[in-house]
């Protein structure tokens, strides 16, 4: 088309420029100053790949990595294929059919996610455990014969999917729930029959949502250091643990980050590829809801048989386990000293979720308020923390703060002044790391509340001649109010949760609850385990049902 | 007041344009109304004018200051524009008049300002009352007051109708012009509806696809229309092609494009009107009855199908058509 006038010019470099020169604002600078801060770690490691791997990486290369590799493959498979047929098919029964209790099983399989996976691990080694409780069980029924070893990669695989699965279970229910219906109908005019609905249908087109929720699955198994180092499988997180604590080598540690995080980026590459190549679901939210079939008596117990199974192998065994534990142990466990670690823990989740979620809102509103069009994708960039490990993370931070300590440390001492570390080993780093970790937990529902208020909301205020600030604290703030509240509970579950940054970060003095637990579970006693368990599981539960009804929302 | 030099917009880096060289004045006191179909870039033109979009190209100046340029963009909140937007956007957790108080917090006497605000659009005693506590109309008034309180220099209503049912819109529009009067403040008012245009603008101003057709008086848009698409915006118009030329026996100049409005084509002008110019005979083909109106289909006998409205209810089979050259609308 032939241009007219001056927009031959529009969009030549130099009126591009003069428009950036224009739209640049204080509010890109911020942002990327934020995203910049929180992807250091990051960036840490990428730096310090070339300081050369240590002594011993040439040992590593050849005996250890092959087993990482291997049963870091291993257990995704084996949990992906797990956490798939547990997931998907409690989430198309509850969705699809009528049965006993129907919905009080709803929600009750999204409970395993109230406990973290170590401590599923605990509790199923005590189950199987030579005098655990199926043996004693088995014993009063003369088949003390029967012996079910599970402290190894099997045992690992299949701890991980059974806490894992209700994030598979999450989101295609999601899925089934609020997209379905009139597909569903359709399908039903045509005539075609059940069995052959899900699997045309419905399966192919929940595909995008059950990736999503087996990435997530994916990601934390590659996290998971807790429950491997019980059972004593090497994995990735293993095996940064050991180069860092056992054979002090930070070089290798890193090296090891390095290909995890490649591996991470990649599975994160596939999950865009493989979505972008099936996008068929309509942005468009069906308010019908899916009519659900009753099906006959006989069918409707099986289903509701097949339904409790992951509730009781992700949900009731183990917290049975860590209650019969926790009655032996009460007298010795319970404590001043306990009291006092559960409101550390409760003191560090509270302030790193208002931390995180501030963290959020900063960059959300300072790329919202930005005129650059890119700005707001650096600002996605800040949310990928979620995707690498902690251990790795905690590496990252590592790292750089010792050298800044140290020099700052030097630094000061020319003034007189002596210090200890001011940075590593104390609350902020551990506070950053949390930020950097868990930033995404916070940012999704605070984004996705901010995106049901109207644009034309904050913009006429700014006409009416109020600043961004000002709106933001006036008009926005209290319309997100929700989706902020939502996103400091979830991250002050997770924080409750989290083991290896933890572990690696955490001031010498302080223990968390989940550190406790971990710490009773390695001194080989996993029975004084039970009692910080249960405190975490029970302050996760409360949350995770209130966030069931917010999913449920979405 | 307003003026706007060469103004462009793209979404999409230049691919295609949103509003392109678009250029046109404002005088003070003016009620100007924007008219064009939905993608033509009215609301662009409007964000851009607030300061909610920055232009890729072209100027706005704003009581002869430059508000957005290559090199300057002031922020909306220092424009002093005030704007009513087409889902009224009133603040869900804030009173009605916590609503109007919003943008006059630095004013004196603030809360009278308010009060008055609300009492010229006659809801002041619902000061106390939530939005959604509110009917359509009212929140629309409340709006309406929100966007006078600051005083603005240029009041801009994005589509403010187009939410309510026809019977509420035409009184409401009606109410809400009367106010608007009586401030004497300068009116950008965009529109679908040339209805709505021509009811209580001074000037109505035609874009399409993103490109002013036409800035005009609005009674000279109807007699003169600069294209056959500002013609056909303003009532039923049928083009004079070379086929209808032929059958009329009217040879028109080929270099201009012609057209003749529907309600200007006479039916058995020989009973009505002795000197009709150019004529030819149809046959009814369908008849249509719209209430005191009647479409009829016709064939002529060239072939060519149109359509004509009349009142006669009584026609059919052979009938007679024809206009005069004083009726056809002649574009460049």
């Amino acid at each position: 088309m032939k241009q007219v006038g001056n927009n031959i010019e529009t969009f030549s470099l130099k009126s591009k420029f003069k428009r950036f020169k224009r739209d640049n604002n204080r509010w890109s600078v911020f942002t990327l100053a934020i995203v910049l801060f929180l992807a250091l770690p990051i960036i840490f490691i990428g730096v310090e790949l070339f300081a050369g791997p240590g002594e011993t990486w040439g040992h590593i290369l050849e005996f250890l990595l092959p087993d990482y590799v291997w049963n870091s493959l291993y257990l995704i498979i084996f949990c992906s294929g797990l956490v798939l047929t547990l997931g998907v098919s409690s989430a198309w029964f509850v969705s699809r059919f009528d049965f006993p209790m129907r919905k009080q099983l709803e929600w009750l399989l999204i409970l395993p996610l109230a406990i973290p996976s170590y401590i599923v691990g605990y509790a199923y080694a005590g189950i199987f455990d030579y005098g655990g409780s199926l043996n004693l069980i088995l014993r009063q029924l003369n088949l003390d014969f029967i012996r079910i070893e599970i402290m190894n990669r099997a045992g690992l695989a299949f701890v991980l999917s059974i806490s894992l699965f209700p994030y598979v279970y999450v989101s295609a229910r999601a899925f089934f729930l609020n997209q379905a219906n009139n597909l569903l109908e359709a399908s039903k005019m045509l005539g075609v029959s059940e069995r052959k609905t899900f699997f045309k249908l419905m399966l192919p087109l929940a595909r995008p949502a059950i990736v999503a929720g087996l990435v997530l699955v994916i990601m934390e198994v590659l996290n998971d250091y807790g429950a491997a180092q019980y059972y004593g499988v090497n994995t990735f997180t293993t095996g940064i643990f050991r180069s860092w604590f056992s054979l002090e080598e930070p070089e290798t540690a890193v090296y090891l980050s390095a290909i995890l995080i490649v591996i991470i980026f990649s599975l994160i590459l596939f999950e865009k590829w493989q979505i972008r190549k099936v996008k068929f679901t309509s942005s468009k939210t069906n308010n019908t809801q899916i009519q659900r079939i009753k099906p006959q008596k006989s069918l409707r117990f099986t289903i509701f048989f097949l339904v409790l199974i992951p509730v009781i192998l992700g949900f009731v065994l183990p917290v049975s386990q860590l209650i019969y534990w926790s009655y032996l142990t009460a007298s010795t466990v319970f404590d001043l000293e306990f009291l006092i670690i559960s409101l550390k823990s409760f003191g560090i989740a509270i302030t790193s979720a208002f931390i995180t979620v501030f963290f959020a809102l900063l960059l959300i509103y300072f790329s919202k308020w930005s005129a650059l069009k890119f700005i707001k994708n650096v600002a996605r960039i800040g949310v990928l923390g979620y995707a690498i490990p902690g251990a790795v993370i905690a590496i990252g931070i590592m790292i750089p703060t010792l050298a800044l300590d140290k020099w700052l440390i030097e630094f000061l001492a020319k003034f007189g002044i002596e210090t200890g570390f001011i940075i590593n080993g104390t609350l902020i780093a551990l506070f950053y790391a949390y930020a950097v970790r868990f930033l995404a937990v916070a940012y999704n529902p605070i984004e996705s509340t901010a995106l049901k208020v109207d644009n034309s909301i904050p913009d006429s205020s700014k006409v009416l001649g109020v600043g961004n600030l000002k709106t933001f604290i006036r008009i926005e703030f209290p319309l997100i109010k929700t989706g902020v509240f939502s996103a400091v509970i979830l991250v002050f579950i997770d924080v409750m949760k989290e083991l290896p940054l933890t572990l690696i970060l955490k001031p010498y003095h302080i223990d968390t609850l989940a550190v406790k637990a971990f710490e009773y579970a390695s001194d080989e006693m996993v029975m004084e385990a039970a009692i910080p368990s249960l405190f975490i599981i029970f302050t996760a539960m409360i949350p995770v049902i209130f966030l069931n009804k917010l999913l449920i929302k979405k | 007041m307003l003026k706007i030099n060469s103004l462009s917009k793209s979404f999409n880096k230049g691919k295609s344009y949103a509003l392109k060289n678009v250029s046109f004045d404002l005088k003070a006191g003016d009620v100007c109304a924007i008219v064009g179909e939905s993608g033509s870039g009215k609301t662009t033109l409007v964000r851009l004018i607030a300061g909610l979009e920055r232009p890729d190209d072209g100027s706005i100046l704003l009581d002869g200051n430059v508000v957005a340029s290559m090199q300057k963009f002031i922020q909306p909140n220092k424009r002093k524009i005030g704007l009513v937007f087409q889902e009224y956007a009133l603040f869900p957790h804030l009173t009605i008049i916590e609503n109007v108080l919003y943008g006059i917090s630095k004013l004196k006497n603030k809360k009278l300002r308010a009060v008055e605000m609300l009492e010229l659009v006659g809801l002041s005693e619902m000061e106390s009352r939530y939005p959604h506590q509110l009917s359509g109309g009212q929140q629309q008034r409340v709006a309406l007051a929100r966007a006078l309180a600051p005083n603005p220099s240029l009041l801009i209503l994005d589509e403010p109708f187009s939410n309510l049912d026809s019977m509420l819109r035409m009184q409401l529009r009606n109410e809400v012009f009367e106010i608007i009067k009586k401030t004497g403040v300068t009116v950008l008012f965009v529109t679908h509806d040339t209805q709505d245009a021509l009811s209580v603008a001074d000037e109505i101003l035609i874009l399409q696809n993103g490109k002013v057709v036409q800035k005009d008086a609005a009674a000279n848009l109807y007699v003169k229309p600069n294209t056959l698409y500002v013609a056909s915006l303003f009532g039923n118009t049928i083009q004079i092609n070379k086929n209808l030329q032929a059958a009329f026996r009217c040879p028109l100049n080929e270099d201009c494009c012609h057209a003749i409005r529907n309600e200007k084509i006479m039916v058995n002008p020989s009973n009505l009107d002795s000197d009709c110019e150019y004529t030819t005979n149809a046959k009814v083909i369908k008849k249509i009855v719209l209430g005191d109106t009647i479409q009829l289909l016709l064939k002529l006998d060239s072939g060519e199908q149109l359509s004509v409205t009349t009142q006669d209810n009584n026609i059919e089979g052979e009938i007679t058509i024809g206009f005069n050259s004083k009726d056809i609308l002649e574009f460049k």
